[in-house]
């Protein structure tokens, strides 16, 4: 029983110590943190739409999304669009102007194998966005699909498809629920 | 003296990686890129040194029948520390790393050490001793992830080697990398058996 106890005290003793470092940690680097994933996602805004002038980020029906303003006037939306890869999820912007036509896609965040998947982010030098995002530029993204308006990657056809559908359903809701908010 | 020879161990006659064959499973999947392999290497290191001298300091304090809970929480600690200080300064770094770097925890070669090395001798020669097997982890894990990563991906650090160089897919795949770990494996075997 003694040695229970002694043993129960040096345990708390080494995780109380552990929660302390780990708080401290923690604490100093979260706003750095923060701040990096804010600004990757203000870079990846300016380079879908670099004709916008401001951009304010709203809400509707579980979907976020930034409206993105010239001088005033929408000109288009960045939806948050989320999609399931092959080894987990895939974080986009996709960036559409008011009548569905996609503007540009960027991916954020995934974790798709790389050589093959993860040629969906993977630019050649010299290119200005990966080219196989490129494909979704100018496409209606209401019946954006996979094989038709753009290429599956070889080899990769489950995060391909993935990019593709995760787009084309979040931003066909998103224009359906902006189109009836607005008759209303 | 002493303590170069424990420095110098980690790096070829213990080396954890091709001797020992220890923390084979992050070494498989992030040697896909150089630049992965040094991350993984250094983020490695950084957990390896730090256990090793905690655990070395509150050896005399721990009883013998928790110790390994007691080891756990330190190397979690210490890869907590280096997982947000990644996420923080090298975002980039830590997204193409993923998983692995929480998954340190679970290298058997960090509890290894903590175990077989820190446990039983003083700081000093401990900070050593991990230095080594750090250094040992990190050199071939950039062997290996050059390897591959010339061969799977035509590239080295990112940089492309030559345009009409087609590259077998297999060499970043799994198998590539089981490959490449057992021929080196082999090689080494065969130069040290030589001697």
């Amino acid at each position: 029983m003694n040695q229970l106890i002694k043993f129960g005290i040096v345990l708390a003793l080494i995780c109380f110590a552990a929660t302390l470092v780990l708080a401290f940690t923690y604490e100093i680097t979260k706003p750095k943190i923060e701040k990096g994933l804010e600004q990757e996602e203000k870079n990846a805004l300016s380079e879908i739409m670099p004709e916008a002038d401001s951009f304010d980020a709203k809400s509707t029906d579980g979907i976020d999304y930034f409206e993105a303003l010239s001088s005033g006037k929408t000109i288009g939306y960045c939806i948050k669009v989320t999609g399931t890869g092959y080894n987990g999820y895939i974080r986009m912007i996709a960036g559409i102007d008011e009548k569905g036509t996609i503007k540009g896609i960027r991916v954020l965040e995934q974790y798709e194998t790389p050589g093959l998947g993860a040629r969906i982010n993977e630019k050649k030098p010299g290119e200005k966005e990966p080219a196989f995002l490129k494909q979704f530029n100018g496409k209606n993204a209401r019946a954006l699909e996979i094989k038709k308006d753009v290429d599956a990657i070889t080899g990769a056809t489950i995060s391909s498809k993935a990019v593709t559908d995760a787009v084309r359903d979040t931003t066909s809701q998103f224009l359906d629920k902006i189109k009836t908010g607005k008759t209303r | 003296m002493k303590m170069l020879g424990e420095f110098v161990k980690g790096v070829w006659r213990e080396n954890p990686t091709f001797r020992l064959a220890l923390g084979l499973c992050p070494t498989l999947a992030v040697s896909t890129s150089v630049i992965n392999g040094i991350g993984m290497g250094v983020a490695a290191t950084f957990v390896l040194v730090g256990s090793n001298i905690f655990v070395s300091i509150i050896r005399s304090k721990i009883p013998n029948k928790v110790r390994i809970p007691c080891f756990i929480v330190v190397i979690a600690t210490f890869v907590t520390i280096a997982d947000l200080f990644m996420k923080a300064y090298t975002p980039a770094l830590s997204r193409s790393l993923g998983m692995f770097v929480p998954l340190i925890v679970v290298n058997c070669m960090v509890l290894g050490r903590a175990e077989a090395f820190s446990s039983k001798y003083p700081p000093l020669r401990s900070i050593f001793d991990a230095l080594g097997m750090g250094l040992g982890f990190t050199w071939a894990l950039i062997l290996i992830s050059a390897i591959r990563e010339v061969l799977g991906n035509g590239t080295i650090m990112g940089v492309l080697i030559n345009k009409n160089f087609q590259p077998p897919l297999f060499m970043i795949l799994a198998p590539g990398a089981l490959l490449t770990i057992g021929l080196l494996i082999g090689l080494i075997n065969y130069i040290t058996s030589r001697r």
